[in-house]
């Protein structure tokens, strides 16, 4: 039997249930909304174009985007122990802003923080569904005054170091980044909306693939059920069918055991063993033979069938030439062609390439076939085997050039001028039993096996088996059997054949 | 449905169930547009080519009552209605605190109502919900179009069902509020009777429910509202 691929083992539920983030499980993290080094070129463009330093940081206060270096002047600041430490402070305090707490002074709003320096901070809330993500961190700047100056540097940055308070510290001051308040406002708006918009764009999209997962998953979870339904049931079914033909394989046993004892004493009775017989008692006798004999052909057909399924019956395979295995057939089959004045040609070249096959079944395929043809074909007609080359079907196929070679296969056609076989009706002759319609059973006689058997006999060969129409009438038998490659081995001696109603 | 007591902030999600094309996303989109800017999120949908609901749509709504001193945050979802995409409504179903089944009135919708009605309760089953304990309003959506189901059928049996039914038009609007705001009450009333959430929030119910109706900008009392059903109890189930 050929087994069908195993099936996937049956899928486990989801391990963790479905969660939708920043719906049903935790709040949403700004880490996972964007994408870290695109957030960074965009911020870098914005700080190019606005010329002050920009940083977006997470709500626990991490960088995720924006230039971390100092300023020359806060570069400055950072060589003297004192200034380092309290430029740490300024920073510890502006990356983690309450906004929700009151303004320090009256005269510094809410989300500005003073650097020692003089410079200053603009903290921007970053919100998303209504809860606090992370902030936009503008500066160290200078504010410039309406009059459009900065100003001079504070007492306090001289007070941390006498260094700080000369004139280098004083030059470097004046080249800090700068903005007035419009300006400011202006950006930390500008960029609050546009992450708004590419937060929310990452939200759909994370969503979106999250549920897409979770979809796949859910599916092949249903499918591996489904599945696993199939294949009890398809055991079921194996085993019901290894049942049928263990039943059939004992009950033809069975029925020919006293078949053979009717056969024997008919014999007896005809040889006048138990005494002269009259011409009518001949005639019964003759006719309780040939009857027996036919019932002896149908049991040993069962018999084989029930073989072909159960798969015990063995093919071995030779490299062997198609002309013998017709011209035997043919042989065979001469003696009824005459009787019946059918004519009965062939026509096999000899320099046709040899098949893979076993002699004996391939004969009892090509006997079986002309038999057939010739029992319906009426006096006059002709039966006719032909064997040529052909390639497989494969027009257009790409590589053609390339796979031709390998699937070049001897066809067969075995032709008759009888009654023909209708279109709806061709692939259905090989299914075992069946008849086309049960008036020719009683005019021709057979059960509906030999096809059946034959199409099993083919496919145990690598070949295939089909009916075309004979012009005028007739049908044609087409089988095709796979060349031997000349460095092609024969595969495994033994094959099992494939069941029939597999 | 998620508590923060630091927060003071209760998360419930609610489902707008129903077959393919009844009007769910357009109860959202409504919702959407008569939610004032405080309390309303961004519309997220997530459409095919053809405006059909792919995955999801989700509509977040914030309402801060009390001065800001209590949140409830309402997560609005839609499911895909085409049979195809069970897995997908499955999902979107999980953690439901309520479910508004909206169907098409159409004479000949009425088999893909049911259908959408039967798909809801294997759903349910199927994540271990039972259909019974589950908050559950109906909305007979699509009223101005023809050959719809009469209004005494479906009020006749609307007093003899169990779900509030409400009528509605939601491309003009009609219906949805009385929808979302009986299908919050009833969730409402069922969380209040499992987690006691009036008196873990110190927070009166029936004010909550005003004050959501006020941010959706509708001055009409909340019992008025949820009179406009056409049948069955606007009571939570036991």
């Amino acid at each position: 039997m050929n087994d069908p691929a195993p099936l996937p083992p049956p899928g486990k539920l989801p391990e963790e249930p479905f969660a939708i983030a920043g719906v049903d499980g935790s709040p949403l993290r700004l880490e996972e909304l964007v994408d870290r080094r695109a957030l960074a070129e965009m911020i870098t463009s914005f700080e190019h174009l606005f010329g002050v330093p920009i940083r977006v940081l997470t709500a626990a206060g991490k960088t995720l985007a924006g230039n971390e270096t100092f300023s020359p002047l806060c570069g400055l600041v950072n060589e003297q122990p004192a200034g380092e430490h309290a430029c740490a402070d300024v920073l510890d305090v502006v990356k983690h802003l309450d906004f929700t707490a009151a303004p320090i002074s009256a005269t510094v709003p809410t989300g500005v923080h003073r650097c020692f320096t003089g410079a200053q901070y603009r903290v921007i809330p970053l919100e998303y569904d209504r809860r606090l993500i992370g902030r936009i961190l503008l500066g160290p700047y200078l504010l410039l005054k309406k009059d459009g100056s900065a100003g001079d540097p504070p007492r306090t940055l001289a007070a941390l170091s006498p260094e700080l308070g000369g004139e280098r510290a004083r030059s470097l001051w004046t080249g800090l980044p700068s903005a007035d308040a419009d300006t400011i406002e202006q950006l930390g708006r500008h960029i609050a909306t546009v992450l708004d918009v590419i937060l929310f764009s990452g939200h759909k999209a994370l969503l979106t693939s999250q549920m897409h997962l979770a979809s796949v998953r859910e599916s092949y979870r249903e499918l591996c059920e489904k599945n696993e339904r199939l294949e009890e049931a398809y055991e079921r079914l194996k085993e019901l069918d290894r049942l049928k033909s263990n039943f059939l394989a004992t009950v033809s046993h069975e029925l020919r055991t006293p078949l053979t004892s009717i056969m024997g004493y008919g014999e007896m009775l005809a040889e006048g063993v138990a005494g002269e017989l009259n011409e009518e008692q001949r005639e019964f006798v003759e006719t309780i033979r040939t009857k027996s004999e036919q019932l002896l052909g149908l049991i040993m057909s069962l018999l084989d069938l029930s073989k072909l399924e159960s798969g015990t019956v063995a093919v071995r395979m030779a490299r062997l030439p198609i002309a013998t295995v017709l011209a035997d057939t043919i042989t065979t089959l001469t003696p009824t062609a005459l009787k019946k004045g059918v004519a009965l040609e062939i026509d096999a070249a000899p320099e046709l390439p040899p098949i893979l096959g076993d002699a004996e079944r391939l004969r009892q395929v090509f006997l079986n076939l002309a038999d057939n043809a010739l029992k319906f074909t009426p006096a006059g007609g002709k039966v006719s085997l032909v064997a040529r080359t052909a390639f497989e079907q494969s027009e257009g196929e790409p590589g053609l050039i390339l796979v031709a070679p390998l699937r070049q296969v001897v066809e067969v056609r075995v032709a008759d001028t009888g009654i023909g076989i209708a279109e709806a009706e061709r692939s259905k002759v090989f299914d075992p039993f069946y008849q086309i319609d049960q008036s020719s059973t009683r005019e021709y006689g057979g059960a509906g096996l030999g096809l059946a058997i034959v199409k099993r006999l083919v496919e145990a060969h690598q070949g295939n088996i089909h009916v075309e129409a004979n012009e005028p009438h007739g049908a044609v038998f087409v089988v095709q059997l796979p060349a031997a490659r000349p460095t092609m081995h024969p595969p495994a001696a033994k094959r099992t054949l494939p069941p029939i109603l597999g | 449905m998620q508590l923060d007591f630091s927060a003071r902030e209760v998360t419930v999600k609610l489902v707008y169930y129903g077959p393919a094309l009844s009007g769910k996303t357009t109860n959202l989109v409504s919702l959407h547009g008569l939610a004032g800017e405080g309390a309303r999120g961004r519309l997220m949908t997530l459409e095919t080519q053809d405006d059909r609901t792919l995955f999801f749509d989700l509509l977040p709504l914030t309402f801060r009552a009390k001065d800001g001193d209590v949140s409830l945050r309402i997560k609005l979802f839609t499911v895909p209605g085409q049979p195809i995409h069970a897995a997908t409504r499955r999902l979107v179903l999980q953690g439901a605190d309520g479910v508004a089944l909206i169907a098409d009135s159409r004479v000949s919708e009425t088999q893909h109502n049911a259908e959408a009605f039967f798909d809801l309760r294997q759903n349910l089953g199927t994540n271990g919900l039972t259909l019974g304990k589950m908050p559950l309003v109906i909305q007979f959506n699509k009223r101005d179009l023809a050959d719809i189901r009469s209004e005494a059928e479906l009020e006749e049996l609307a007093r003899r069902g169990k779900e509030p039914v409400y009528l509605a038009v939601a491309t003009k609007g009609t219906g949805v509020v009385e929808t979302f705001m009986g299908l919050l009450h009833l969730t409402w009333e069922t969380l209040e009777r499992t987690h006691q959430l009036s008196k873990k929030l110190s927070i009166d119910g029936d004010m909550l429910l005003a004050y959501v109706a006020k941010e959706l900008g509708v001055s009409t009392p909340v019992e008025e509202l949820l009179a406009r059903r056409v049948g069955g109890a606007a009571k939570a189930r036991s």
